[in-house]
């Protein structure tokens, strides 16, 4: 048996988790509710040193004024939490986020999710891969056409579009099942290799 | 109701116990089945393979910690490549555990002894803000870290004393359980090389932006990071999974298998069933 205790309180909690595919039960339950608690506790302790390291360092070393701003926003966050009537308070940070978060993504969206891909997809038709490419594309694209009425071509091609779809449906969900068995191999590992050495 | 059409009625607990079997069997008597290496692993591998020793890599843990098991093999075996190389990496995150599993991927570093702090490796720890934050690390390291994990004034550290952004490391790999979306848009504008590793649930999601270049490289899942330490002639955790991999898959073909015959006999019987 492991004599690193971390590896005890992992393998038991691994269990304890991996009972609920019997039935729910309170060793299940009492590992959610930890699982929720150390979240917290942990997620607590990394915001506090991220307010160490983004506000009070560049304040106090630096003399870094601006640093007030988005702390001022954030503490607005929790005017609610003050009184009910001050519920409208934390609706200018959500905003700042949103319109921030918003223009970083869409400014850098055209050119990654769509030019680029565009360029990827004008290709010349030298290799099988790119016939796939092409194809797949223009008939998936076609598949899409919704607002006039399918001549026999476009039915063809929709047909084809829809059957690239449920290739691409299919090998998402094939990676699914690879990831989760991935996941169940590693808490395997944990319980019968490092805590019970079972496996050699 | 026929054998065939019991097939889709097992009760679900005897399916956990068979693939729990399936899995532990071939972990305990390992059956050596082959493993190829994919164009895509090879290409993340050569890419690395070119790296000089000195150059930097910015190096981002964005996955949690429930999907470390897919995700951590193919970030240790990549750390490790690059320490091999002499390569100095930046180690930082967008996700709250990040800083967590960084310091869990060192302690499977052998190299990482012969490392200095702040010369030859930094962890930076976590920034939030998810998307703006990638961006806001990706523009400005020190301006978005002004301390690392260790509270040490970034400034000071000498790993980053040319390091401004993403443009001034040679290259960036980051691990994720979310999407590579959002590295793809705020990370290689930059123009440096940009290496994915990825939970194998995002990984068609993120094929595209190999095809278009956009990607030098991705690693898929376990299997990715077994390829890796295949590639390295240096098997580790990664490795040492695949034969159950490809058992549990072989399970569940013939589960779905299964419950598609129980399937089309109960159609048949019902379709009969109306015919009468």
């Amino acid at each position: 048996m492991s004599t690193n205790p971390g590896v005890w309180v992992a393998a038991i909690l691994t269990v304890f988790v991996y009972s609920y595919l019997y039935k729910e039960n309170l060793f299940y339950q009492l590992t959610e509710h930890l699982y929720v608690g150390v979240a917290a506790g942990y997620t607590v302790v990394i915001a506090y040193t991220n307010l160490q390291s983004s506000v009070w360092q560049p304040l106090t070393a630096k003399g870094d004024y601006l640093v007030l701003v988005p702390s001022l926003l954030g503490l607005m966050l929790f005017a609610p939490f003050i009184s009910s009537s001050l519920r409208w308070v934390k609706r200018l940070p959500i905003a700042v986020i949103i319109g921030i978060g918003t223009a970083l993504t869409l400014r850098a969206t055209v050119i990654a999710q769509f030019t680029a891909q565009l360029k990827a997809t004008i290709i010349p038709l030298t290799s099988i891969d790119s016939v796939i490419i092409v194809l797949g594309t223009l008939a998936t694209l076609s598949y899409f056409f919704f607002t006039f009425r399918q001549n026999a071509a476009l039915r063809v091609s929709s047909e084809i579009g829809k059957w690239v779809i449920m290739v691409t449906f299919g090998a998402a969900f094939g990676n699914g099942i690879m990831g989760r068995i991935s996941l169940l191999i590693a808490r395997i590992q944990l319980v019968f290799q490092e805590w019970i050495p079972l496996i050699k | 109701m026929s054998i065939v059409e019991r097939l889709g009625r097992i009760d679900n607990r005897i399916i956990y116990t068979v693939l729990i079997i399936v899995l532990i069997w071939p972990l305990a008597n390992p059956l050596g089945l082959p493993v190829s290496v994919g164009a895509n692993t090879r290409r993340t591998y050569e890419a690395i393979d070119a790296l000089e020793s000195g150059n930097v890599v910015l190096f981002w843990a964005g996955y949690s910690a429930s999907g470390a098991g897919d995700v951590q093999p193919q970030a240790v075996a990549i750390a490790r490549h690059l320490f091999q190389q002499g390569v100095k990496i930046i180690f930082l995150s967008d996700v709250v555990e990040g800083p967590m599993l960084v310091e869990n991927v060192i302690t499977n570093i052998p190299e990482i002894t012969s490392q200095t702090y702040g010369v030859d490796w930094v962890n930076l720890g976590y920034l939030a803000g998810g998307e703006n934050g990638i961006s806001a690390a990706a523009k400005g390291l020190k301006e978005a870290y002004p301390l690392d994990f260790r509270g040490n004034p970034t400034e000071s550290l000498a790993l980053l004393a040319n390091i401004e952004t993403a443009g001034d490391v040679d290259m960036t790999v980051f691990f994720t359980t979310q999407n590579s979306d959002m590295y793809v848009r705020q990370v290689y504008p930059y123009g440096k090389p940009l290496i994915g590793g990825l939970i194998n649930t995002i990984v068609p999601q993120a094929e595209p932006y190999v095809n278009s270049g956009q990607l030098t490289g991705i690693l898929a899942g376990l299997r990715g990071g077994a390829e890796y330490e295949l590639l390295m002639k240096q098997p580790s955790l990664g490795l040492a999974a695949m034969d159950a991999q490809s058992i549990g898959h072989l399970l569940f073909i013939l589960l779905i298998g299964m419950a598609n015959l129980a399937y089309f006999a109960q159609r048949n019987r019902l379709a009969r069933k109306v015919g009468e």
